[in-house]
Parts: C-alpha cells; sequence; structure tokens
C-alpha cells in the first residue's frame, strides 16, 4: 500500500468541520478543524445560535439536514468572515436522539475549478428519493444528472441507505451504479462514497451522501462501526464493520473482529458521549492523517452506528 | 524439498498454504492448478462486490505477489484432468504434475434446478467472479428484471445486491419462509418483510415450473401458473460437492470425498480439504470449519498431530441493515423450551431454546447485539438456569443480582412514550392513575387514552398500574388464547383487523406472541381468522389445520377416514346412488351409514385411497361435504309443498339454494342448519345453528340452537316474507358470525356472548348493514367456494398428505 500513501493528494474536497451542541437553549462550538483558517476559527469558536438563527440553528428548527450556496445576504452568520476564508459552502446536518438534538455539525467547502465532489441531502417525497440539496464543487454535470434522479427504495447509494436505515459506503461508483449516475459519477472521477440516514423527529427520511473524488477527496479513510452490548450493566461497545483506506487499503476483517469500548479513542468517545467529534494534530488519533470526524447515527434514540472519515 | 499438488485454489486450500508457510515456507514446493483463471480470493465476500460495497480487489486474498513470494507453481485456469494414483502424477490439461502429497480441494457446484429452459442465456448460478461480473452487466439495462430462485443466504444477498444496482428483483423460494434451515419461521417473516421494504418481491411456496424463452430467458413459470418475466435468472438453491476427480481416481467418494479427522482420503498421500469433504456423515458449506479443517490440514502436513472436529455454527447475512443470527439447533423438541422477545415497533425477535438448563440455540432478528455472547453461550454448554428469567435481554441486564424483568418497564423515562397511536407517555399515565385514583384499565383507558386504540400497549399500561398501584391492582381477567398470547381472541380478533396483519407469522411478530410458532390451540384460530377477515388475500395454512381438515375427511379410530359427499338439502339421485355403490365396491369400503343430516356416510376408507375416492365422485358430480370442517356443515330439509300435505313452502328447494349458496365457506365451529316446510318442524330446524321454519306468512329464521353436547333450542331471529329475504338474512347473520366468532364458538354460544340485542341491530334492524354482511360473505365466497376434493384428486394439490411415509423422496442438495 505503499504506493497509495504516495499518490495522498494534499487538497481536500471541505475545508472545514465543526461540531455545535445544544447549551442552555442555544448552539455552541464543541469540536471543529479549521486548517489554516484561523481566523475563522476564531470567529467560529466565539459564536453561539439560537433556535433558527444562522445554518446551524437553522437545521436545528427545521430538523432536516440544511444545504447552503452563497452566504452573501443569506442567514449565514460568519458570511464576512467565511468569505475572507474564501468558504463559499456549507452543509449542515442536525443529529438527534429520538426528538432531542445531540448536536449539528456543519461542513463549509470552498470552490474553485478543480475541487469535485459532492455532499448531497435527499429526501422522500411521494415513495422516492429525491434531492433536496447538494453541494458538487466543479462537479456541475454530475450535478444536473442528481438533480433529475430519483431512487426507489432499495436502489443505489441513497435508496440503499434509506431500506437498510444503516450507513453504506460504496466503492468503485463510477462503474458501480451503471446507469444510475454513473457515467456522470465516472466522469467526474467519484470513487467512494458513504451514505448516512439522518434521524429526525417526526418520521421523516432524510439521507445524507459524501462523494469523494481521487484527486480532490473528502477523506482518505472511512470508517463504519455499529455499537453492541459489551457485558452486564449496560456496557457497550463499536465494533469495525467496514472501511478503506487510501494507506491501509481495506479495514474490514470477516474474521477478526475490531472493537473499541466506550470512551476509547475518539470512536469510543463518540459511543460514550453520544456527540459527534472532529480531531486534528493528534496522528495516534488520526490514523496519521490530519483531522478526522466521527459521527453517531441514532436509531430509536440511541447511537446504532458511528461513521468516520479521515482526511 | 518434498512436492505438493493442490487441485483449487479456493479459500480452504488458500488457508491450508497460508498455515503451511507460515510454519515452515521450504517445507514444500508446491503446485496450484485452478480452473478459474486466478488465484485465492475471499469468495464470501462476492455479495458485497455485488451490491457494490466492496471492491474486488479487496477481497483478493492472495494476489501475484504472495504466491511469487513463497514460490508457488500456479497454474491458473488449467483444469485437471485426472489423478493418476499409480505414477504420483496430477494430469493437467497442459501437462502432468508430480506429487508426493496431493490435496484435492476441488470445492463444490452449484445446484441446478433440473427445468426446462435452465440452459438459456441469462440462467446462471451464483458461485463465482464471473457469476457476479454477469450479474453486475445485466443491472446495466435499465429497467431489466431478476429472477432470484431460492431465498437462501446466497441468493438473497444476491437479491440484495441486484436490486442496489437497480434491478427489479424477485426471489422464488420453495419452503413457506426464507432462509428455513437458518430462521424459523418468526425471524423468516421479519426478513421478508425487510426485503419487501427494498423493493425486492419476495414468493413462498414458489416451485419453478420452467424457464421461458427461446436463446435468451425471458420469464419464469412457475407451478400455479404465474408468469414472471426476467432478464436474468439465478439460480441459488444449494451446492453440491465436487469430487468427481476423486471418484475417477478410485478414491472414497460417498456424498462427497471420504475423510478422517486428518483429512486424509483412502489414499493416505492424497487429502482434501473444503466443501468437496465429507467428514462422519457431514457435508460442510459454510467457511469456519473450513478453516478449521486447513489449519488441521497444515500441522498434519507438517507431521504434527491434530484432529478435526465439527463446532457450533453461526448464520449471519451480509446484506446491510438486516440484522440476523442464528446458531445451534432451534427445532422444538420434548423437554426443551423456548424463551421469545417480540417487539414489534422495532422489527425485533429473539428466540432462545433451552434444553437440561443449556441454551442449544438462538434465532435472532432486528437486533443481533447480543449474538456473541448467546453463542459462546451455546459453545460453552454452561447452565443458564441462573439468569433463566433475564436471559432474553441478554449480556447487558445480567449483573450482579437477579434482575426483575418489571423493571425494564420501571426504568423507562417519564417521557418513555407507552401508547404510539395516542401519543401518551409514561407520566401522563402514571401521574393520571396517581391523580385521579384509577384502578382499573378501562379507567386508565377513559382518562388518557392509552391502549384504548390498537391495543397492544395494553401489557405495558398494566405493568405501569401494577408499579404505581402496588397490590391494589387487581388486572382484568381476560382469558387468553393460549399459553402463547395474553391476549383474548376478540383483542387478536380486533387487532388482526386494525393492524391489517395478514399471515401467521405477522400476527405473532406485532401481537407479541410469547412462543415462536405458536401451539395447536392457536395456530388453527389464527388461520381462521386471517381467512374470515382477508379472503382472497390470506393463504390458507394446511399446516396450521387439524387432520380432518387438512385431509378433507374424518380419521376414524383405526387410522381410515370416513368420507361424506355433499347431498344438497339432501336430495339425492339414483346417479349419485349407483356412483357412491361402485365407489365403496371398488374400493372395498367396508361401511356405508346414513347421517342425521340427511347424507351418505362411507367409513373405512384408506388414506391413500382419498384422491381416487374423490375422483370417481366428483366425477358423478358430487363434491366434498366437509363433514369434517369447521364450516358449513348441512342443511337438512323437509319434503315441503313438493310432496307433503301440510307444507307451507318449498322447503327443500329454499334448503338447497342456501346450501347451493353457502357451502365452502369457513366458519369459526361448524355450521348446521335446516329447513322445515311447516311448524310440525319435521326437518328438526329448531335445534340446529341456523333454521327456517316455513308458514303461510313466510319464513321464520331461527337460529343458536343446540343439540350436541347441549341441548337447546333455538332463537326467533326475525320473519321474512319471501326467499330471497330469508336468505339475505341467514348469509347475514353468518357472515357476522363469520367475522365475531372465537375459534371453535357454536352459534348458540357466540349469542350468549354478544347478546340478542347486538346481533338484531346489525342483521335485522338495519338494511345497509345487513346487506354489507351480506357481500362481504358474497366476496369470500369468490375465493372459498371450491372444491378440495377435486383440487387434490386431480390438481395434486398437498399429494403429499396422501403418500404412504416411505415414498417421500428426499433431494440430495446441500447449501
Amino acid at each position: 500500500m505503499s504506493a497509495l500513501a504516495a499518490d495522498i493528494p494534499t487538497a481536500t474536497f471541505v475545508e472545514v468541520t465543526e461540531v455545535w451542541v445544544p447549551k442552555d437553549g442555544r448552539l455552541v462550538w464543541s469540536s471543529g478543524n479549521y486548517g489554516a483558517l484561523d481566523d475563522f476559527a476564531a470567529a467560529s469558536e466565539k459564536q453561539s445560535f439560537a433556535k433558527g438563527e444562522g445554518l446551524p440553528g437553522k437545521a436545528w428548527e427545521e430538523a432536516r439536514p440544511v444545504v447552503l450556496k452563497g452566504f452573501d445576504g443569506s442567514y449565514f452568520l460568519r458570511a464576512e468572515a467565511a468569505r475572507k476564508a474564501g468558504l463559499t459552502s456549507a452543509v449542515a446536518m442536525p443529529i438527534f436522539a429520538g426528538s432531542d438534538l445531540k448536536a449539528v455539525v456543519v461542513v463549509l467547502c470552498a470552490d474553485d475549478a478543480v475541487r469535485t465532489g459532492a455532499i448531497e441531502v435527499w429526501h422522500e417525497e411521494a415513495g422516492v428519493l429525491m434531492l433536496d440539496d447538494g453541494y458538487y464543487g466543479a462537479a456541475r454535470h454530475f450535478e444536473w444528472v442528481s438533480q433529475h434522479t430519483h431512487f426507489p427504495r432499495g436502489q443505489g447509494l441513497p435508496g440503499g441507505v434509506w431500506a437498510a436505515n444503516a450507513p453504506m459506503l460504496m466503492r468503485d461508483l463510477g462503474s458501480g451504479y451503471r446507469f444510475i449516475r454513473a457515467d456522470s459519477a465516472g466522469k467526474a472521477g467519484l470513487t467512494t462514497g458513504l451514505g448516512l440516514p439522518i434521524a429526525v423527529p417526526g418520521g421523516k427520511t432524510f439521507v445524507l451522501t459524501l462523494l469523494s473524488a481521487r484527486g480532490t477527496p473528502i477523506a482518505h479513510r472511512f470508517e463504519l462501526w455499529k455499537t453492541r452490548s459489551a457485558g452486564p450493566d449496560g456496557a457497550k461497545e463499536a465494533v469495525l464493520t467496514d472501511g478503506i483506506c487510501q494507506r491501509q487499503g481495506p479495514l474490514w476483517d470477516d474474521e477478526t473482529e475490531t472493537t473499541v469500548a466506550a470512551w476509547q479513542g475518539p470512536i469510543g468517545q463518540v459511543l460514550g458521549s453520544g456527540i459527534p467529534l472532529v480531531k486534528f494534530d493528534s496522528a495516534a488519533q488520526t490514523a496519521g492523517y490530519a483531522s478526522m470526524v466521527a459521527v453517531p447515527i441514532y436509531r430509536d434514540g440511541a447511537v446504532a452506528h458511528i461513521v468516520a472519515w479521515y482526511y | 524439498m518434498q512436492k505438493l499438488v493442490v487441485i483449487g485454489a479456493g479459500m480452504a486450500s488458500g488457508r491450508v498454504l497460508e498455515n503451511l508457510f507460515e510454519t515452515d515456507p521450504q517445507a514444500y514446493e508446491v503446485t496450484l492448478f485452478n480452473a478459474e483463471p486466478r488465484g485465492n480470493y475471499n469468495r464470501i465476500m462476492l455479495s458485497p462486490v455485488l451490491s457494490g460495497e466492496k471492491s474486488f480487489d479487496e477481497i483478493v486474498t492472495h494476489n501475484e505477489g504472495w504466491y511469487a513470494g513463497y514460490k508457488v507453481a500456479c497454474r491458473f485456469g488449467e483444469k485437471v484432468v485426472s489423478i493418476d494414483r499409480a505414477r504420483k502424477v496430477v494430469v493437467g490439461e497442459n501437462g502432468e504434475a508430480p506429487y508426493d502429497k496431493l490435496i484435492i480441494a476441488t470445492g463444490s457446484v452449484p445446484f441446478i434446478v433440473p427445468v426446462e429452459g435452465r440452459d438459456l442465456e441469462g440462467v446462471i448460478t451464483y458461485r463465482d467472479l464471473d457469476d457476479t461480473n454477469v450479474m453486475i452487466e445485466a443491472s446495466a439495462t435499465q429497467g431489466a428484471k431478476a429472477v432470484v430462485i431460492g431465498g437462501g443466504l446466497l441468493g438473497l444477498e444476491a437479491a440484495a445486491g441486484l436490486r442496489l444496482r437497480g434491478m427489479e428483483v424477485t426471489v422464488l423460494h420453495l419452503s413457506g419462509h426464507l432462509m428455513d434451515r437458518q430462521l424459523d419461521e418468526a425471524a423468516g417473516y421479519l426478513l421478508k418483510r425487510d426485503l419487501e421494504k427494498r423493493g425486492i418481491a419476495v414468493m413462498t411456496k414458489a416451485s419453478t415450473q420452467k424457464i421461458l424463452g427461446t436463446e435468451r430467458v425471458e420469464g419464469v413459470e412457475l407451478a400455479d401458473g404465474t408468469v414472471l418475466p426476467a432478464d436474468l435468472v439465478v439460480m441459488a438453491v444449494g451446492i453440491r460437492p465436487s469430487a468427481e476427480i476423486a471418484k475417477a481416481a478410485g478414491l472414497a467418494v460417498n456424498r462427497a470425498i471420504v475423510v478422517d479427522a486428518q483429512l486424509r482420503t483412502s489414499d493416505p498421500d492424497i487429502y482434501a480439504v473444503g466443501e468437496c469433504t465429507e467428514f462422519n456423515g457431514m457435508l460442510f458449506g459454510l467457511v469456519a470449519p473450513l478453516y478449521d479443517q486447513a489449519k488441521v490440514l497444515a500441522k498434519v502436513l507438517m507431521g504434527e498431530a491434530d484432529s478435526f472436529a465439527v463446532k457450533e455454527l453461526s448464520t449471519k447475512l451480509k446484506v446491510t441493515g438486516c440484522d440476523l443470527f442464528s446458531a445451534g439447533d432451534f427445532a422444538a423438541g420434548e423437554g426443551r423450551e423456548e424463551i421469545v422477545l417480540r417487539d414489534p415497533s422495532h422489527g425485533v425477535y429473539r428466540r432462545l431454546v433451552i434444553e437440561n438448563d443449556r441454551l442449544v440455540g438462538a434465532v435472532m432478528y432486528g437486533d443481533t447485539g447480543d449474538a456473541n455472547w448467546f453463542f459462546d453461550l451455546i459453545r460453552d454448554g454452561s447452565s443458564v438456569a441462573a439468569m433463566r428469567d433475564t436471559l432474553i435481554f441478554g449480556q447487558s441486564y445480567q449483573g450482579g443480582s437477579p434482575l426483575d424483568p418489571m423493571a425494564a418497564v420501571a426504568a423507562l423515562p417519564d417521557d418513555a412514550e407507552i401508547c404510539g397511536c395516542n401519543g401518551v407517555c409514561k407520566s401522563k399515565i402514571t401521574g393520571t392513575i396517581t391523580a385521579k385514583g384509577l384502578t382499573s384499565l378501562d379507567e386508565v383507558r377513559a382518562h388518557t387514552k392509552a391502549s384504548s386504540s390498537c391495543g397492544t400497549c395494553t401489557g405495558l399500561v398494566e405493568q405501569l398500574m401494577a408499579l404505581t398501584l402496588g397490590a391494589s391492582f387487581n388486572p382484568q381477567a381476560v382469558k387468553p388464547m393460549c399459553g402463547c398470547t395474553d391476549l383474548g381472541h376478540a383483542d387478536v380478533r380486533r387487532l388482526i383487523v386494525a393492524k391489517e396483519l395478514k399471515s401467521i407469522p405477522e400476527v405473532m411478530q406485532e401481537l407479541e406472541w410469547k412462543t415462536s410458532c405458536g401451539c395447536a390451540k392457536c395456530r388453527p384460530a389464527l388461520n381462521y381468522y386471517l381467512i374470515a377477515d382477508w379472503p382472497g388475500e390470506y393463504r390458507d395454512d394446511e399446516q396450521s389445520r387439524f387432520i380432518n381438515e387438512r385431509v378433507h375427511a374424518n380419521i376414524q379410530k383405526d387410522g381410515t377416514y370416513s368420507v361424506v359427499p355433499r347431498m344438497w338439502g339432501g336430495m339425492t339421485s339414483a346417479s349419485e346412488l349407483r356412483a357412491i355403490a361402485d365407489v365403496v365396491d371398488k374400493f372395498n369400503i367396508p361401511s356405508v351409514k346414513c347421517t342425521g343430516g340427511q347424507r351418505i356416510d362411507m367409513l373405512g376408507v384408506k388414506k391413500e385411497d382419498l384422491p381416487a375416492v374423490w375422483a370417481d365422485l366428483n366425477a358423478a358430480g358430487m363434491v366434498s361435504g366437509a363433514a369434517y370442517g369447521k364450516a358449513l356443515r348441512t342443511v337438512k330439509t323437509c319434503v315441503g309443498t313438493d310432496w307433503c300435505r301440510f307444507g307451507t313452502q318449498d322447503s327443500t328447494g329454499l334448503g338447497m339454494r342456501i346450501e347451493k349458496f353457502m357451502w365452502g365457506s369457513w366458519t369459526p365451529a361448524k355450521v348446521k342448519m335446516a329447513v322445515s316446510g311447516c311448524p310440525r318442524n319435521c326437518a328438526e330446524a329448531t335445534c340446529k345453528d341456523v333454521g327456517v321454519i316455513c308458514t303461510d306468512a313466510g319464513y321464520e329464521i331461527h337460529f343458536a340452537g343446540a343439540a350436541g353436547l347441549d341441548i337447546k333450542g333455538t332463537e326467533v331471529l326475525t320473519q321474512v316474507r319471501t326467499e330471497e329475504e330469508a336468505i339475505e338474512m341467514i348469509v347475514a347473520l353468518v357472515q357476522l358470525y363469520r367475522e365475531q366468532g372465537h375459534y371453535l364458538e357454536r352459534i348458540y354460544k357466540w349469542l350468549r356472548r354478544v347478546g340478542m340485542e347486538s346481533i338484531k341491530a346489525a342483521v335485522v334492524e338495519d338494511a345497509a348493514k345487513r346487506r354489507h354482511y351480506f357481500d362481504r360473505f358474497v366476496k369470500s365466497q369468490e375465493t372459498a367456494q371450491r372444491d378440495p376434493w377435486a383440487d387434490r384428486a386431480t390438481g395434486g394439490v398437498a399429494s403429499h398428505e396422501f403418500k404412504p411415509m416411505a415414498e417421500i423422496g428426499f433431494k440430495e442438495a446441500a447449501e
């Protein structure tokens, strides 16, 4: 896998990832990775949002993932700082445990002619999944194709996630989807797709997908973990069910299980706290990459899965 | 260096080589034949490759570099022609390879369903990467349809993968539920439901008759005549060990290559490993024992002592989101008890089978978090007596002291929703109980609305009442249907309709049955309720019927049967009597008797003769009299105005009309009727379930009589003027009884339970309601009015019931 390691590109699709958690009726900063965007980091860490306020507050109030393209004149409170940092788009993903908001994860991206990838939000309408909105960077054709595509239950990455009510990690998007957006995905260089079911109060169906391209990947490493009981008195652990890494290759092992206990490492921390986490500048905890994001996926009010991506 | 030749580069032989090289890479000079043009890959992960959740590169176990590193002479894409044991050489298509030791690892071949059309293009099995690529290619056509034959592990993984790729997929499975080797009926139902939610159509009890098409596959025809269009047919009905090479070489081969505990064949220099082996009469299809075999064989090849032993196996399905697990022996049996946990709102089912205080089997669906723990308990064989009460809840509940099962309810947070229908939370219920001083379930229902709609939360509400009121809580005495449920017949009937439950496994899951598959009390009842409530939709489950209804004849004390053909209104003819006489002679039937219901009973018919007897009776125009069924039996009549000086109406004609209109319908208990032409009542109508007394003014409709264990005269329902009105009234009455009666509850008991007032209100006093019931009966008869004898005499239905045990065929196929 050394050849792969040498081939890891440095430019990534996502510039900023941050986690906001509710405290005293407002969303406050919990963790985040801003790369070199120190000013935007400084502007963010002292920020907080009431319900309905700014992008995180809107995701909270509307209880749904929100895509925002273009900050100027919008409800985005940090528009000036974002403009200075070159950030142009953002996606907010609320994390609910039943009806309780646990956190809002926000990713922010910068536009240019080469960054390719996709962060999409799909919602159920009339029995199929329709594109709510998405950010695609330079993959304009793929964006257009996606806007004119719908997924029945069980079909494609969004339909598969919807049917399974579980995160899924798809490989070879260009060849894998065949007629479903395949040609366009292939031309856009999309390789790996991560799909997440977004649990929201009221039972509406939302699926969020992160589609990563080889040149400007969303991440170099993806992991899917599943939680289970681990002993008496309600102890929990997470078992690695799937994963792929540009350095290490496949992370899954159908014979030997990789597990972490609650509070053990970043995945264990998410399992224990039930709150998403952004880690950086700690190679031991980020599998040697600069940063990692771990997000709990709730089902019936409890953490059922944890997904992590490293970049 | 000794020469080791390996035939087959599959997972088993690959693991042998890994273990061997790990111990001593220099021990053998290895030559590896493989019919596939590639080396070892993780074949069981082909399903995720098909679905797109893995790439093929990820599942390659040994790449070119690995083989080169260990100096393995790879002869991939070359088939082995023979083994010359005398010269100790393997003969390949491209030449020979001498050996000191030989390993046969030829695996297995897919079982092909021997039907017409199996050789058409587009009909494939699912075994290797090439098959996977064919499927991926087939899915590239938009709107393409796939039929997967076989609802086992492999078939379902193929179906899910093809669906994810965008195909319209139908799964055909011969048995009554999916994965019937690994799952019980309850878990099979949940799996089916999950797959259907993915847009995969699942047809159980589906027998493939032929595959349609000229050059390419175009469809699949089933035994019942259904035709399914298909662009791709995947056969996944099991595997057969591939032992031809070994057999041709003169090695001992039974169903597979016979090996001992050291994996040695009948030739001491030849070993076999993997799916091609048979050990102690057992075949192998899952990977875990193959790896155990490989470990042993590697040691044996190094001269170390080791023995292969069969261990408990577990099953998991590689379909993301379908969480199932099964292990051990979960069949019911003498001395075994089962613990069942169902959580319908979350689609969870758990079943543990315990024997002698030890866990021997487990089936889980929806929440398999404790699977490993249960599997360890099965393998350890340790006593579970101390945790018997909380075992089903899993490892988390096995704290220091035994946990009261009520603790789970007590531990629920105040805002936990108890009644999903009405959105009532725990604190609302407990608070209202305390504030209002409520002591009964009805009071809680009235004040909080909890448990007042679908009723599935009734148990929870009662537990909350017990927690809040303590000893002062006295639960309502509802007599449960049986030990499998706390619900009574009335609740079950109501919930079947309210929740639109349309199969027995669905009822059991959604109504939280405490057993996995019910019992002889509840299954026949549920089968009847579903037939009555979902006519045309529900498929009669023969296995949920008692023997008489299953074979459509009454079993006698000597094991023979009695046969009673229908005689409409008690009328017969010379030709019918002649046919009966011929049947009696032809089949040496020892007794013929007139029944109390004006029919003829042939007693002493052998079971295997039944279809032929029925065929002859059918040929004479007679159908089953249902003398064995919870159904309309007889309509006894007097001769009426045709012959009788006192007759006021055509009682015979009316009786025949009623019987011809209503035969075939299933009822909660048997229904006997009679029509008397005048109040002298020669047909004894006033002790029947339904009776008609004809008068000069019209027809007096009676019902709820009894003349068996109980003796009771009928009650008068109403009087009508015309035959049409009489028929409508009787049909509506019977339909109301069909919809309200508890299984095995005769009409007179039903009346006692529901009261005359409610019956009259529905049938007599409200013409629209009466018509409604009448129409529902007519609708039900569209599918019910079929002669079961004809279906079995000539239609081949349930032919297994009438075969002597020794003739039951055995299909040799392993999965």
